[in-house]
């Protein structure tokens, strides 16, 4: 599915876009509808809370030293669930996940992760509970080489995990062939990957992802988008910021649209992408 | 046809790179002046080859004692002015400890004038027959002491002065160093008296003086032990950085400190760790300083400072290998350059060296590569 195909739908009458939507429930998302237990509303500004989510934000506030950027945000994450942030920009999307990993100053609100309240917790011990982060920019150490970023990632195991290191090279070919080689040197696609594949080395319940398909040629975002799918298909929760909010939300079980801080709109995917006021209001009509 | 090339490509290198150009000259210049003071009897090989080895020695001093200064700057992004006070305070540690093991806890004179190293010519180190050969114990626990020693006063200062400032970036940091600098410094003084004290008889260390070509070239113990304790050390910290999981995460750190806390390395353990190496070395390479070049003062490590950091800045700042190589070209440059000028102008040659290199090549030698 090509941004040429979405926009022409754009463009078409409102049954046609019903058209199109439908078809891609059918091919890529047959298999998800089940796993959503929310209630199906349309798209309302009541934010659906969830019990018993891998992932709980409540009534979260927070910012950058006096500038506070999130308002009072609810948002859950359910196991092997695979979320969506969109949203414009200065939004807050890339803050929430910071949030989640405290390197932004916390103002109120909670975040409990799998059952224990990480609210502020350092980074180096959210890791342990099986919490990855691969942010958007600078997500390699350029001067280390890829085998020793991957091992990096598995930093806080006593030895480096073999069998995750064999399933990170069976996920990113490329990065096997490429073992030895400074991150640095790498193209940006596979500074993403090997972004990945560090946070996978730990084989996290959740992994966080800012905007992955920043920054990468056309051709390859549906690739890195097809890798996210397969890593959520083997039961890894994802929550993920994108600006390519149209493809972002045709894949994904559920998105939340953030403005200004504010959690604005939650849904499942398609419901959302399909919903009249978020077209007009955030994906550009 | 040679001739025609060699001169065409003269031609391009005047015209696209004339500080490089210029360069050359000035080495040819240098290079025919050492011919002719070799013709004419003013030099001979003998003692260019002695200005070479000790060239070496102190490149050594400097090297190892830089590793810890590109180390911290790497990994707490500051530059550490009170490195060199770092270096005197392990050379004065460590050599009360061999002082009082080689004066046998007082049999030989006071033991408050062998903890003062002597203070005010209580003690000459001279009179103790201190070196490797006849004292090795009291030599190896010095070693010990002055490693030992100077950790402990990196991880004081850094927990009591740079710890509750590191948040607010270099230049505080910066400062900071240069006050704890004065501190220590003056506090040495205070405490071992400003003299400058003669650590070991000169003469007295075991040495071989082969003849090479024509004249004697004197090559001693206390040599051979810097080479085999600087050289055996900056293996060890090769071995580190390259092979083990602490070392890789010094360099993570040094490429990204936020990507390094999120991915899950213990940054206030690799920082600690960065303090007990770089720390480590310092004190040893204070003791081994002073061990080489016999005397001890408490300006010795601030004066090495300055060479320390142009060694630093000329190696690629940031980079331990580069930390050693400026190390070894400043000492040869510092040493040699006697040859061509008086002594006194021979610490500002090796700045001059330095600056001409950042020119042509201002990244540093080791810019860009593995750094920690």
């Amino acid at each position: 599915m090509s941004d040429a195909d979405a926009a022409a739908s754009d463009r078409g009458a409102d049954e046609e876009t019903q058209a199109d939507v439908d078809a891609n429930t059918a091919d890529d998302h047959a298999e998800n509808s089940e796993t959503d237990a929310a209630e199906p509303t349309s798209a309302a500004t009541e934010i659906t809370l969830y019990e018993d989510s891998l992932l709980s934000i409540r009534d979260l506030d927070a910012g950058y030293g006096d500038l506070q950027i999130l308002t009072d945000v609810d948002l859950d994450v359910n196991d092997g669930e695979y979320v969506t942030i969109v949203g414009p920009n200065g939004a807050g999307k890339s803050t929430v996940m910071k949030s989640v990993f405290a390197i932004t100053d916390l103002m109120g609100g909670s975040v409990v992760f799998d059952g224990a309240d990480i609210t502020g917790t350092k980074p180096e011990d959210i890791i342990h509970l099986g919490l990855g982060y691969v942010p958007q920019n600078d997500n390699v150490f350029p001067s280390l080489s890829v085998i020793e970023n991957l091992e990096m990632g598995a930093y806080i195991l006593d030895e480096v995990p073999e069998d995750r290191l064999r399933d990170v090279f069976d996920r990113f070919p490329i990065l096997e062939e490429r073992k030895h080689q400074k991150a640095g040197t790498l193209s940006g696609g596979q500074q993403q990957m090997l972004a990945m594949g560090r946070a996978l080395m730990l084989d996290p319940k959740l992994l966080l992802l800012d905007e992955p398909s920043a920054g990468l040629a056309p051709d390859l975002v549906d690739e890195m988008f097809d890798r996210i799918d397969e890593i959520n298909a083997d039961g890894t929760a994802i929550m993920m910021v994108e600006q390519n909010a149209k493809k972002a939300l045709r894949r994904c079980d559920r998105g939340y649209v953030f403005v200004d801080g504010k959690n604005r709109y939650e849904d499942e995917g398609l419901t959302l992408l399909n919903d009249p006021q978020v077209r007009q209001d955030f994906l550009g009509g | 046809m040679e001739t025609a090339n060699i001169a065409q490509n003269g031609r391009r290198l005047v015209t696209k790179n004339p500080m490089a150009a210029f360069l050359i000259v000035v080495g040819v210049v240098l290079i025919i002046d050492v011919v002719r003071q070799l013709a004419t009897g003013d030099i001979t090989f003998a003692r260019i080859l002695s200005l070479v080895w000790d060239g070496l020695m102190r490149g050594l001093v400097i090297g190892l004692a830089g590793i810890g200064l590109s180390m911290t700057y790497s990994i707490l992004n500051f530059a550490n002015f009170a490195h060199g006070d770092y270096i005197t305070a392990g050379a004065f540690a460590g050599w009360a400890t061999t002082y009082l093991i080689a004066g046998r806890f007082g049999a030989e004179s006071s033991i408050g004038s062998l903890l003062l190293v002597g203070a005010g010519g209580s003690v000459f180190g001279g009179a103790l027959g201190i070196n490797v050969v006849s004292t090795p114990l009291a030599v190896v626990a010095g070693l010990i002491v002055a490693c030992g020693f100077t950790i402990a006063l990196a991880l004081l200062m850094d927990r009591f002065v740079f710890k509750p400032i590191r948040g607010s970036g270099g230049i505080p940091l910066l400062i900071t160093s240069i006050g704890a600098a004065f501190a220590i410094r003056y506090m040495l003084r205070f405490v071992f008296d400003p003299g400058t004290r003669g650590t070991t008889a000169a003469g007295a260390v075991p040495d071989i003086r082969p003849t090479i070509i024509d004249g004697s070239v004197v090559f001693t113990m206390h040599d051979l032990a810097l080479i085999v304790v600087a050289g055996g050390l900056m293996l060890g910290v090769h071995l580190l950085l390259q092979r083990t999981k602490l070392g890789k995460a010094m360099r993570a750190m040094s490429d990204d400190q936020s990507l390094s806390r999120i991915t899950g390395i213990p940054t206030e353990r690799v920082i600690r760790a960065t303090w007990i190496i770089g720390g480590g070395l310092t004190g040893v390479s204070g003791f081994m300083f002073v061990l080489w070049k016999g005397t001890l003062s408490w300006n010795d490590g601030w004066l090495l400072l300055l060479l320390i950091f142009a060694a630093v800045i000329l190696g690629g700042i940031g980079s331990v290998y580069g930390a050693i190589v400026g190390g070894l070209v400043i000492g040869i440059v510092a040493s040699t350059a006697v040859i061509w000028i008086p002594s006194g102008f021979a610490r500002a040659a090796a700045f001059f060296v330095m600056i001409l290199f950042l020119i042509v090549r201002p990244q540093g030698i080791f810019a860009g590569r593995s750094t920690a």
